[in-house]
């Protein structure tokens, strides 16, 4: 995979500049494209909850990053989503555990469009009333995700994993939490987390880096910061090996069962891709549409196509969790221990290993035809330091003896969690009668 | 993008697209949606998928394709209004991309034509143990339909709204059918497919050459069957109706809301700059009047948007609202309707809509997906084949008045709700 290193270069090559003012800026242009997508993203999401700036600490309660991203569409003069109208450009953000994304993809007036995002990010503005005005909203989203029996299985999971690593509350929160928020903890944010140096400008398609950067030099991003910018530092608690609960079970509103398996792992440093993708290929061999162990579970009908494992990884917390509907869960979990345990004690199957790695090879490849998965990709190794490029370079590197070490240490049953969720009875087929 | 008729009712569309990474062949195959063969025609990408004679094995075809770098195989069955589509399709990185020099584009072919036209037959039929297998599956995505509460409550409210139409047919299949469904049936339907169908091979990426060559592998394989391609069923419209309030309860944290609107005649395909254009004011972006003002100003929702359905001249608005403010939702929902029908629309509110769709048409040709379903929509809506730049002008010429013409022929025939028992709300 390393031999043809020259198209690979050429088809993930991105531009790179690190600002005076510690802003990252990786830029891609895609000749022949209309469009281009831009992200703009600071390291800051809903596991960012106890900080120490300067001299102060600030405690979060859940739910502020993704209140804060939806009030940043918001300033003196109105909703961004409104200037954003004047260019055409079509805009978004969303707030996962560990950042926060700002984006837009543009066919035209393309600086106008940088100038409202980049402006809108850097100027916040929040009022006791506006404030009061997105809980209503934000209400309404946590309980849309409420009915997710999706979500509420990763969640759920988190809840029995972890003892006191914030990953344990929902991104959005609580209609409790976030009606704690106050515009003071907004500006403390604001200053900790959206400063430069704690985020990435990437954009790709039709545009060039001197276009980025002139957007850059418009909002003041080429200076250095202040002096009296304070240091930040996150405060994490001790976060045992131990569970916080080894099961939990809760009914909903849904026709199967769901269930799901976390497995806790130990935190990797931040930067580590490399155990993440190690993972990846790991969960692949074991439970991915080549092996064994999903065949016979597709074949007998025990579990939903949709079945298998993925890894989740923020600062402080790695987990690797399996997700899926059955009637009989519990044979579930002892073919998927069995197979883990077989995996084991063989070693992973080569043959299925090299062919996993040719599959994320080409799904690399694939992220870099459009603006907005080659944007997406690049700024997502970027806010953990890496190139798409370095990324290539990391799979082509990865052996089945990689495999075979790394699950020594991993998918440890005494570190497994598991996570119920029944029927009702108000989803079953008797009960839809409808009224007029 | 080329298209031109290879053998009656058969067409291929091609576009180089040489700026992508990946290449892409689909074949569409497109025949009236009928009540009988509804189930089986659920079932057969389930079965298409996972093998064919030269791959029957699942887990084969799996290694096969992600030796091919992860390509994708994809068999899926869409509604178009009263007509049916499948659609095999397979899309892989280009040629140059291969590491050892592999010759992709044959084999991209080979999965292509091998999945549509030569299944993997046992005595004639289908695979028993293949559809039994798959059989379960469609019964679980039936059973499961229930879970997404949001799909669960449009396709209540279609459902209803279509009663005994064409566009009725239940093209995700019966659950109750499904039992009984035997490889005997599910070939015999296969075959009608290939038989009455119209196809459209569409490539994208390849070289004029490679087309060819594969544009004559399809006819090569089309010259072993008996064709009879049966005309598609128009577009059409449901008839006005006094409105239908459905209601249907489950213990869910936030209630869904599908109100479902007729045009009252088939939508004329000259129409549809103005249906956009209408769209994006109302309900189908985030200057439109449902979600400035039903979900910002009054917070009723937390989604609520429009969209509009060209095969069946239907307009669908669906939210999700708190169980105790349903009917103030559907009542401003409908206010915002007759206000942009009645009342004033500024010059600024209808130039940022049309400056967001035509932004958004211009980057239309940006994705391989894109291109595909733009084309393939157009061709099946028949009239002129229109590109995007074709529709960018269009959409420049569209005024209030034929944004409120199509407003004010959309009247409501059924509103969906799933909310709690009322003496659980507020709970």
């Amino acid at each position: 995979m390393s031999e043809d290193k020259t198209l690979l270069e050429q088809t993930a090559a991105d531009e790179w500049r690190v600002l005076p003012s510690g802003l990252t800026v990786i830029v891609r242009p895609m000749p022949g494209y209309s469009g281009t997508h831009v992200i703009y993203a600071t390291r800051f999401g809903s596991i960012d909850r106890d900080f120490r700036m300067g001299e102060k600490e600030v405690h979060l309660p859940a739910g502020v990053a993704h209140f804060l991203e939806h009030k940043m569409f918001e300033d003196e003069e109105g909703d961004a989503f409104a200037k954003f109208a004047k260019t055409g450009a079509n805009a978004n953000a969303f707030t996962s555990f560990d950042r926060t994304c700002y984006l837009f993809t543009a066919t035209q007036q393309l600086d106008e469009s940088l100038d409202v995002l980049l402006g809108m990010v850097g100027h916040p503005y929040f009022t006791r009333e506006t404030i009061a005005k997105e809980q209503g909203i934000i209400g309404q989203e946590i309980k849309m995700y409420d009915d997710s029996a999706d979500w509420r299985l990763i969640t759920g999971l988190c809840e029995c994993l972890y003892h006191s690593h914030p990953i344990r509350s929902d991104i959005a929160g609580t209609c409790e939490s976030i009606a704690e928020i106050t515009p003071e903890m907004l500006y403390d944010c604001c200053k900790a987390f959206y400063a430069p140096n704690n985020m990435v400008l990437a954009a790709a398609g039709n545009t060039t880096m001197e276009q980025i950067l002139a957007a850059c030099e418009r909002h003041g991003l080429m200076t250095p910061p202040a002096a009296s910018a304070q240091r930040v530092e996150r405060l994490w608690a001790q976060e045992p090996m131990t569970l916080a609960a080894k099961e939990k079970t809760i009914t909903m509103p849904i026709a199967k069962p769901c269930f799901g398996l976390g497995f806790k792992e130990k935190p990797l440093a931040s930067g580590d891709l490399r155990s993440e993708m190690l993972y990846d290929l790991i969960l692949c061999c074991i439970c991915g549409g080549m092996s064994p162990l999903y065949r016979r579970l597709y074949d007998e009908g025990v579990t939903n196509p949709g079945f298998g494992g993925e890894v989740l990884r923020v600062d402080g917390c790695c987990c690797i969790l399996f997700t899926g509907e059955s009637d009989v869960p519990e044979t579930v979990q002892k073919l998927l221990l069995n197979e883990i345990a077989r995996v084991r004690a063989e070693g992973v199957d080569r043959e299925i290993f090299t062919l996993c790695k040719n599959e994320k090879y080409g799904q690399l490849i694939e992220n870099l035809e459009n603006v907005e998965d080659s944007a997406s990709q690049m700024a997502d190794f970027a806010l953990s330091g890496q190139t798409v490029a370095q990324q290539i370079a990391t799979l082509a590197a990865l052996t089945a003896e990689d495999a075979d070490a790394a699950l020594r240490d991993i998918l440890d049953p005494e570190r497994m969690a598991v996570m119920n969720i029944l029927p009702d009875g108000t989803a079953s087929d008797e009960e839809e009668e409808e009224e007029e | 993008m080329k298209r031109t008729e290879i053998a009656p009712g058969v067409h291929l569309s091609w576009d180089p697209a040489q700026k992508f990474n990946r290449c892409r062949i689909s074949i569409h195959f497109s025949f009236p949606a009928q009540r009988q063969t509804a189930t089986a025609h659920a079932l057969l990408p389930l079965v298409m998928e996972r093998g064919y004679a030269d791959c029957p094995d699942m887990t084969q075809l799996t290694k096969k394709l992600a030796r091919l770098y992860g390509a994708d195989l994809t068999v899926d069955a869409r509604p178009f209004g009263p007509n049916h589509n499948l659609c095999v399709s397979v899309t892989g990185i280009k040629e140059p991309f291969a590491l050892e020099g592999e010759s992709l584009t044959d084999e991209y072919t080979a999965l292509a034509l091998g999945a549509a036209f030569r299944p993997y037959l046992v005595d004639g039929v289908f695979d028993p143990e293949a559809v039994a297998i798959e059989k379960q599956m469609l019964k679980k995505a039936l059973e499961d339909e229930v879970n997404e509460k949001r799909l669960y409550c449009q396709r209540q409210a279609n459902r209803e709204f279509f009663g005994n139409s064409p566009a009725a047919v239940r093209q995700e299949g019966y659950l109750e059918e499904v039992d009984g469904l035997t490889p005997a049936a599910l070939t015999a339907a296969y075959r009608e497919m290939l038989r009455t169908a119209h196809i459209e091979l569409l490539v994208l990426g390849c070289t004029e050459e490679k087309t060819a060559s594969i544009r004559d592998a399809l006819l090569a394989q089309l010259a072993t069957l008996d064709r009879a391609p049966v005309p598609l069923l128009p577009s059409l419209a449901m008839p006005r109706q006094a409105p239908v309030d459905k209601t249907e309860y489950f213990d869910t944290t936030q209630a869904k809301l599908c109100m479902l609107f007729t045009l009252g005649e088939p939508m004329r395909p000259e129409q549809m700059a103005a249906v956009r254009l209408a769209m994006a004011l109302y309900g189908g972006s985030v200057t439109s009047r449902l979600f400035l003002n039903v979900r910002e100003r009054d917070h009723l929702c937390y989604y609520c948007s429009s969209s509009f359905q060209s095969f069946t001249g239907s307009m669908a608005v669906n939210s999700g609202v708190e169980h105790a403010d349903a009917a103030r939702a559907k009542a401003a929902i409908l206010k915002e309707l007759d206000d942009l029908r009645t009342g004033p629309i500024t010059d600024e509110e209808l130039e940022d809509c049309r400056r967001s769709l035509l932004s958004g048409m211009a980057g239309i040709e940006d994705s391989l997906g894109g291109i595909e379903t733009w084309y393939y929509m157009e061709e099946l809506r028949g009239g002129p084949i229109q590109t995007p730049d074709d529709a960018r002008r269009a959409l420049c010429a569209v005024t209030k008045e034929d944004v409120r013409a199509i407003l004010r022929q959309l009247t409501l025939s059924v509103s969906y709700l799933l909310t709690k028992e009322e003496e659980d709300v507020g709970r």
